[in-house]
């Protein structure tokens, strides 16, 4: 007697759990006493959700994934969205916007894709390499076209052939980073500086192939770079120390892990009175010293565009290639110059795209 | 539909590792957290592999064995240099992150879009016919899992395998036998880091790429499957709703897939249901509490019988 309690209690709990997640125990309950699991469920709740969304033969249905929550990533979705609405596909009138952030699990990654996939969405934007990877696997198995943004090297992730042309329904921007006009305007700001030091995270990609192009680049601006890999960011505190100790100053990539703890490197290098060069608007914003970089929120609206041309049917995914940014925007931080003693050149100052004038934590 | 697809795709790929896990957590009762490491190490040797042209099926095998041979090391640790379980899975995870990348070639993501894998290559696409495809990847991960689990569940009643079952319940036993109870578990790891890695190998082949984040938390994952999978379908007290309903009893081993796809149908659930991604691991934990809860209370039982 007890002991069928004591299992009735368990199949209880464990189901009265899978009925949490579904809010119909009823229903999950029985799918689960088949012996068949409560996928059956999950099918029939997605279809009823995914049906609901059109209204009207213009309206349509965007997943966006992606792949992290940090600064440059939000302002990408947030840019998409807004070159959506430029041409006049508007969130909440025409547009169905399903978001998700895999918070970098792969894992979950490729069940947030299958999600959209299974709730019929008519594109998929994939933010950052792995989730663009993701959504091209599942996307090119149900036919749907995916845009992808803040992919650095799209060829390199076999997103895009050699030149340009895209691998399938698939394109989208790259944030590649202006390598060259970054030297030049770290030129001009230090005169005298011999090493710049850059932090990545062996495990990012992007930033490999980044720091492979400043190595090449960095000596016609007559600097060297010493760079310091990291694996997780319990080790940003002790790289940023002993880097900082090499060089006269830093510059930055995208590399996720190290962007996500920049504060803290930043800290490290004010006590220093080492500049800290970021890579886009939002490091300057909270504290490094310029940037030669690209506005995500532009690259974002460059992307939703394309993604309006899809899904329109004005042109195929297949038939663009993926599109960089051209040019770079200097964006400086005047509050931070004053706080290193540097004065920012006045060349460069006019033309700044935005100049901070205070640090904002 | 895609959805149900998608469930069972991911509940298979992982369910290939839970069966690992079941053999550390459930028979060797050993906390072994170096599948968090050889899971990735099958997905980067598989894309290396194919990209030097092995042959899709053959890094099937050859994934295998490499788990095998990390799981070797992480009973290496433990058993001949004294080092505690916990610690030596955590030891062999650490390393294996940078040999890992090492394997990949010194890249944390490598595309195998356009290679053959054992999902698409031209000898499939020439005999499976159209209407067949979209359930093509289900069937071959069934074939796959059915054929791991028929293995296993031949190994386990071998000779071997009664003793890899004895060390796990009563060391005493297996000394007491005149075998090396050291030697017994060693194997137990080989063999569960080989399903760890095999299952890898297939995720690389499905998803089209290797990424070096793909390990994360994949024992919490294979632990989850583990647990709703016995306490559903098989309890140790051999009393589970399929009894009470009189329908056949399941093997361990078959409970185990199971729970994997029901663990992946909760996620999946979760998703739909809009909770955010930030949200997910707490559910995770909590689902898991409340079924370790449940099941300790059953083990204490269990021991005070033995």
């Amino acid at each position: 007697m007890k002991k069928s309690f004591r299992t009735f209690v368990a199949a209880a709990m464990a189901v009265s759990l899978l009925a949490g997640c579904s809010g119909s125990s009823g229903q999950t309950a029985t799918t689960a006493q088949d012996g068949n699991p409560a996928a059956g469920n999950a099918s029939s709740q997605a279809e009823t959700s995914g049906s609901q969304a059109p209204d009207g033969g213009k309206s349509y249905t965007v997943g966006i994934g992606q792949f992290a929550a940090h600064g440059s990533l939000d302002n990408c979705r947030e840019g998409f969205l807004l070159g959506l609405a430029e041409e006049g596909i508007v969130e909440g009138e025409n547009l169905t916007v399903l978001y998700e952030n895999s918070q970098a699990d792969g894992g979950i990654a490729s069940q947030i894709i299958t999600n959209f996939a299974s709730q019929k969405v008519d594109l998929i934007c994939g933010i950052a390499t792995p989730m663009a990877q993701t959504a091209y696997g599942v996307g090119r198995k149900q036919n749907i076209p995916v845009i992808f943004t803040a992919v650095t090297d799209p060829v390199a992730a076999e997103l895009a052939n050699a030149d340009g042309s895209p691998v399938g329904e698939i394109t989208g921007t790259s944030d590649k980073l202006p390598v060259t006009q970054q030297l030049e305007m770290i030129r001009a700001i230090l005169p005298d500086a011999k090493t710049i030091g850059i932090m990545y995270t062996t495990s990012e990609v992007n930033s490999l192939s980044t720091i492979e192009e400043y190595k090449a680049a960095a000596g016609d601006y007559g600097f060297e770079i010493v760079d310091t890999g990291i694996s997780t960011t319990a080790d940003v505190p002790l790289a940023a120390d002993s880097l900082l100790e090499k060089v006269d100053c830093i510059t930055n990539l995208t590399d996720n892990t190290v962007v996500a703890s920049l504060p803290v490197i930043l800290d490290k290098a004010a006590k220093k009175n080492i500049p800290v060069f970021g890579s886009e608007i939002e490091q300057v914003k909270i504290g490094c010293l310029a940037a030669m970089g690209l506005d995500y929120i532009e690259l974002g609206k460059q992307t939703g565009r394309m993604a309006a041309a899809v899904l329109k049917g004005e042109k195929k995914a297949g038939e663009m290639n993926y599109e960089v940014i051209q040019e770079a925007a200097f964006y400086g931080n005047a509050k931070v110059a004053e706080n290193l003693g540097i004065t920012i050149p006045e060349e460069l100052s006019s033309s700044a795209k935005e100049m901070f004038t205070d640090i904002t934590q | 539909m895609t959805l149900l697809l998608g469930v069972l795709e991911e509940g298979l790929i992982y369910g290939v590792m839970a069966l690992g896990v079941y053999i550390t957590y459930k028979i060797l009762d050993f906390p072994d957290l170096s599948v968090d490491s050889t899971f990735p190490m099958g997905a980067a040797l598989t894309a290396s592999a194919l990209l030097a042209g092995i042959n899709p099926v053959l890094t099937l095998f050859l994934s295998f064995g490499a788990g095998a041979l990390a799981g070797c090391a992480t009973g290496f640790i433990h058993v001949k240099l004294k080092v505690r379980d916990l610690l030596s899975g955590i030891i062999v995870m650490t390393g294996l992150y940078s040999l890992n990348l090492r394997f990949a070639g010194g890249r944390a993501n490598v595309p195998v879009f356009t290679q053959d894998t054992i999902f698409e290559n031209p000898f499939l696409a020439g005999i499976m016919p159209q209407w067949l495809s979209p359930y093509l990847m289900v069937l071959i991960l069934f074939l796959i899992i059915i054929i791991c689990k028929v293995l296993l569940d031949l190994y386990l009643n071998t000779r071997s395998g009664y003793l890899l079952r004895a060390v796990g319940d009563n060391e005493a036993l297996v000394t007491s036998l005149a075998k090396d109870k050291g030697m017994v578990k060693i194997l137990g790891l080989a063999i569960a880091n080989g399903f760890s890695s095999l299952a890898g190998c297939i995720y690389c082949q499905h998803k089209g790429f290797f990424e070096i984040s793909v390990g994360t938390g994949t024992i919490v994952m294979g632990l989850a499957s583990v647990i709703i999978g016995i306490q559903l379908l098989c309890p140790e007290n051999g009393t589970s709703f399929l009894s009470a309903l009189k329908l056949p009893q399941v093997r361990p081993t078959t409970a185990v897939i199971v729970g994997s796809i029901v663990y992946k149908a909760c996620i999946s659930l979760a998703i739909s249901m809009g909770m955010e991604a930030n949200d997910l691991k707490l559910i995770t934990s909590i689902l898991f509490l409340v079924i370790l809860v449940v099941s300790a209370e059953r083990r204490k039982k269990v021991k005070s019988h033995a």
